[in-house]
């Protein structure tokens, strides 16, 4: 069981990867950051199978920190950083790197 | 054999991802990607500090690694966004950097200088050695606590743990004597969705703070997650615009933010004077004096790194508010 724990968290790590090609690629800060928030919940996926995997309790109480601080980024996104793309997006500077 | 191989292989990745991350988070010209690297970077590192068994530190990394600072950084990126399309020339040179090729040979240089001490030193360390864990779990009993990271964190080198404490006011006093920032603008309120989602979150947060310090005393857990967790519910307060009244910025904020380090400092005064020895807790109150000491350090964190993502002094609050 240990093994189909320590594998389907091997498998979730894989596909991080391809979570990292929209980071890189883009073309928004929403597809970026969205990526981001969906590393966060796979991350809270693969500490629950650790948990599961070694019977360290304490890994539960990592990933709920992750999942409550997960919001508050997103928030900080939302209100700060995406409010000011929307606003430059008129300006040439910002549509250049929005065109991929 | 197929659980140590398995392992093995994520152990691997792990270790490969976050050299790629690193490397791609520093070399990203564009700030925001290399923000969103930075905060893949925080999590992965969590991962990794659980697979070498340090719980305790893999908490930390996600109280602040990938939770606070993310939402730092994007604050302070939006905030020199909004300061360069105001036109502030001072910044747009900054920003230009002007790379001097000899200065960059020269750091090359000296870090590689390092690096080869650090391995040399890394090499010459005998194979095995026993550490001051045994002595560490010798003593357990006498510390008031199970959790053995909370006993050296609060009690056998409870100094280090006043110090850090030092350290994050001096952070903040020098953020302050950086003088004023901008307000954001935060006229329109927040939407509907958002403020329910605050109502919500915010009383989970406090909830999950106390319940880190708590457990801290037998399990992973204690002050500096507790106050990390605690400070989220006041960065996320801060976002949807509910700004303290500015009678409260003043001396209730900087009572709070000294009230860890002054406990602390007053515990040890009260125990040099009483045991003969800095910091060295009778061990049938030992329990109780780290619970009491741990509180006001979680309200004094969680206070000092709210106030760090406020940034600078408020001037501009009395014509704000």
């Amino acid at each position: 069981m240990q093994t189909f724990y320590l594998a389907l968290a091997l498998f979730l790590l894989l596909t991080l990867g391809a979570g990292m090609w929209r980071v890189l690629r883009g073309p928004t800060a929403a597809d970026r950051m969205l990526a981001a928030q969906l590393f966060g919940t796979t991350a809270v996926a693969v500490l629950l199978l650790l948990a599961q995997a070694s019977g360290n309790a304490a890994l539960r109480d990592v990933a709920l920190v992750f999942a409550l601080l997960a919001a508050v980024t997103a928030v900080a996104f939302v209100q700060r950083a995406w409010p000011k793309q929307k606003q430059e997006q008129e300006q040439p500077q910002e549509t250049e790197r929005d065109v991929d | 054999m197929e659980t140590v191989m398995v392992a093995w292989m994520f152990d691997s990745l792990l270790g490969l991802g976050l050299l790629w991350l690193a490397w791609q988070s520093l070399a990203c010209s564009d700030l925001f990607k290399a923000i969103v690297l930075f905060i893949a970077f925080g999590l992965l590192m969590a991962l990794a500090w659980v697979r070498l068994e340090a719980p305790d530190v893999a908490l930390a990394e996600a109280a602040i690694g990938a939770g606070l600072t993310g939402a730092l950084l994007m604050v302070a990126l939006a905030q020199l966004q909004s300061i360069e399309t105001n036109g502030d020339a001072a910044v747009a040179t900054v920003k230009k950097g002007h790379c001097i090729r000899p200065l960059q040979w020269l750091l090359l240089i000296a870090l590689s200088l390092m690096a080869t001490g650090l391995g040399y030193v890394i090499i010459s360390f005998p194979a095995h050695v026993p550490g001051l864990s045994t002595a560490v779990a010798t003593h357990l009993e006498a510390s008031g606590v199970s959790n053995p990271v909370t006993a050296v964190l609060l009690n056998f080198r409870g100094y280090d743990t006043l110090l850090e404490l030092v350290v994050l006011l001096l952070a903040l006093l020098g953020v302050w004597s950086l003088g004023g920032t901008v307000p954001q603008q935060t006229t329109t309120p927040a939407p509907l969705v958002l403020e329910a989602l605050t109502r919500l979150l915010v009383p989970m947060l406090i909830l999950t703070a106390a319940y880190l310090l708590w457990v801290g005393a037998h399990a992973p857990g204690g002050a500096f997650q507790a106050g990390s967790v605690l400070a989220a519910a006041g960065v996320l307060l801060l976002l949807i615009g509910r700004h303290p009244r500015a009678a409260l910025m003043a001396l209730p904020l900087r009572l709070i933010l000294v009230l860890g380090p002054a406990t602390f400092v007053a515990m040890a005064v009260v125990t040099m004077l009483i045991e003969g020895a800095l910091l060295k807790f009778p061990p049938e109150h030992a329990g109780k004096l780290i619970l009491l000491l741990e509180t006001t350090a979680m309200l004094s964190i969680g206070a000092t790194l709210a106030a760090l993502f406020l940034g600078g002094r408020r001037h501009t609050d009395k014509e704000h508010s």
